[in-house]
Formats: structure tokens, sequence, C-alpha cells
């Protein structure tokens, strides 16, 4: 069936490897305050996606960077939970692949994924919850809260 | 008369129209999901509709949809023949338009 939500551990790795790869993986919207080499550009992505997707938490939805390369630009974003199968994600990958190059201008290419499985790659890797429905903590000053509004 | 036209549907529509293009998906999801298989409904709404793009072309909405749809749904293991899988695609890319339309007070026009 489609949407089946295993919550698997984030991908283990050897964590001094993880420390310095450049490539940052499973940083789960909301909590952005781990992994960080300097790491503004996660911490923007983060933000881009929690100030104009507030839709996606709103609908129960998730939205995690599984995978983010610097050097290539490339940005691999999971929407889990409910997203993967309420009839608006199809619109919000394409809104967040259309935008996110646009706005972050470090960002090429942005991948999107809503876990469904098959063959097609994204093994089911475990889908975090995230978007820590209330609002922000300590991160973000006007930036979590530019009044999402659910449009249903 | 709509001001809608191409361009400015085009620019807006990931950002000021964003609602109303969730809201005319989600409404089409609906309809779909009542009235066919669920599960080749969700196959397409996660594997076709998501690449495809809303255009706005000589007064009437389309639905740019990628290439092989069939092997991108059986990709996702839901084996449907061509057959079927055309007319569910059609009938929910028809549906989308019509959603669309109605988001967008086009209707009657």
């Amino acid at each position: 069936m489609a949407h089946k939500r295993p919550t698997g551990a984030a991908t283990p790795r050897s964590g001094a490897e993880v420390q310095r790869s450049k490539t940052v993986r499973r940083q789960t919207v909301g909590m952005s305050t781990e992994a960080q080499d300097g790491d503004d550009l996660q911490d923007r992505i983060t933000n881009f996606l929690r100030r104009n997707f507030p839709q996606i938490q709103m609908h129960g939805g998730s939205a995690a960077i599984q995978n983010l390369d610097r050097e290539t630009g490339e940005v691999t974003i999971m929407l889990g939970g409910a997203c993967s199968g309420c009839g608006i994600s199809p619109m919000t990958i394409q809104a967040i692949k259309t935008r996110m190059v646009k706005e972050i201008p470090e960002i090429e290419t942005v991948h999107a994924d809503t876990g469904m499985d098959g063959g097609g790659g994204g093994d089911a890797g475990g889908m975090s919850p995230s978007f820590p429905s209330e609002t922000t903590e300590d991160d973000g000053d006007a930036g979590a809260d530019e009044g999402p509004q659910a449009p249903f | 008369m709509s001001d809608l036209d191409p361009e400015t549907f085009d620019s807006r529509k990931y950002v000021e129209d964003f609602p109303k293009l969730q809201r005319a998906y989600k409404n089409a999801f609906e309809t779909m999901n009542d009235a066919y298989d669920s599960e080749l409904v969700h196959a397409i709404d996660q594997r076709v509709l998501n690449e495809s793009e809303p255009l706005y072309e000589d007064g009437a909405f389309r639905i740019d949809l990628p290439e092989n749809p069939h092997d991108r749904v059986t990709d996702a293991g839901v084996l449907v023949d061509e057959e079927k899988l055309s007319g569910t695609l059609d009938r929910y890319v028809d549906e989308i338009e019509a959603e669309l339309r109605s988001v967008f007070d086009l209707d009657g026009e």
C-alpha cells in the first residue's frame, strides 16, 4: 500500500564520518541545531520550508532534509507523515523545487520525495516526525510565523 | 472575463496562488479517491502528478504530465494495465482542470 510509515532510525553511520562529511543527512525541519559545521545553509533551507510551506505541518505532514550536498548544490527533501497521501503533495513538491532554487542561491537542484515505496529509489528510510507543531523556539525571529494559513 | 493570463499564472502559481492550486489538487484527489481504486489514485498522485506542472494557456488550464506514467506507477509497485491507467489518469487530469477553473473562478467563461 502506498503509505506506510516506517519510523526507522536515521541512517546510522560512524559518528566521525557523519561529522566530517560535507553531506548532511536527514535533518528534520524544525530541529535545526544539530550536526552543524557552520551550517547556515541548512538552517536557511529549514526556515525556508517552515516559512513558505506551513501547510505541510498543518496537514500533519513533515519535511526533512534528507541529503544536502553543498558542493553540487543538491538537496533532497523528504516529505512524510500525512503528506504522502493527502493530494496536495504533488503541488507542494513542485513549489518547493521551483522556489527553493530561486530563493536560496546555493541550491541548484532540489529532489523531493514522499517516500512512497517502490523501486524508484527512496527506500523507506524512515520518516522522522518533524515540524514540531508549536512554531518557533529560539531560531527565528520572524522566520517561522508569517501568517500560515491552511487553504482548506 | 478573467484577468488571468499565462504569465501571471506562471509567476504566481507557486506563491500567491499556491493555496488555490493546493485546494484544486486536493479536491481532485478526494473526488478520485472516492470514485476509483485508491491505491492507483495514490500512485498517480505520488508518482505522476508530483512531476506535473499546471499551465494556463489559450484561456484554459492544462496539466503537463511527465513521460511514462505507466512505468512510474508500476515502479511504485502498483500493477495496472496501460488502458486502466490511461483512463484513470485522464479522468484525474480532467478533474484537476475543472477544480482549477473553479478555484480561479473561471467556470462559465
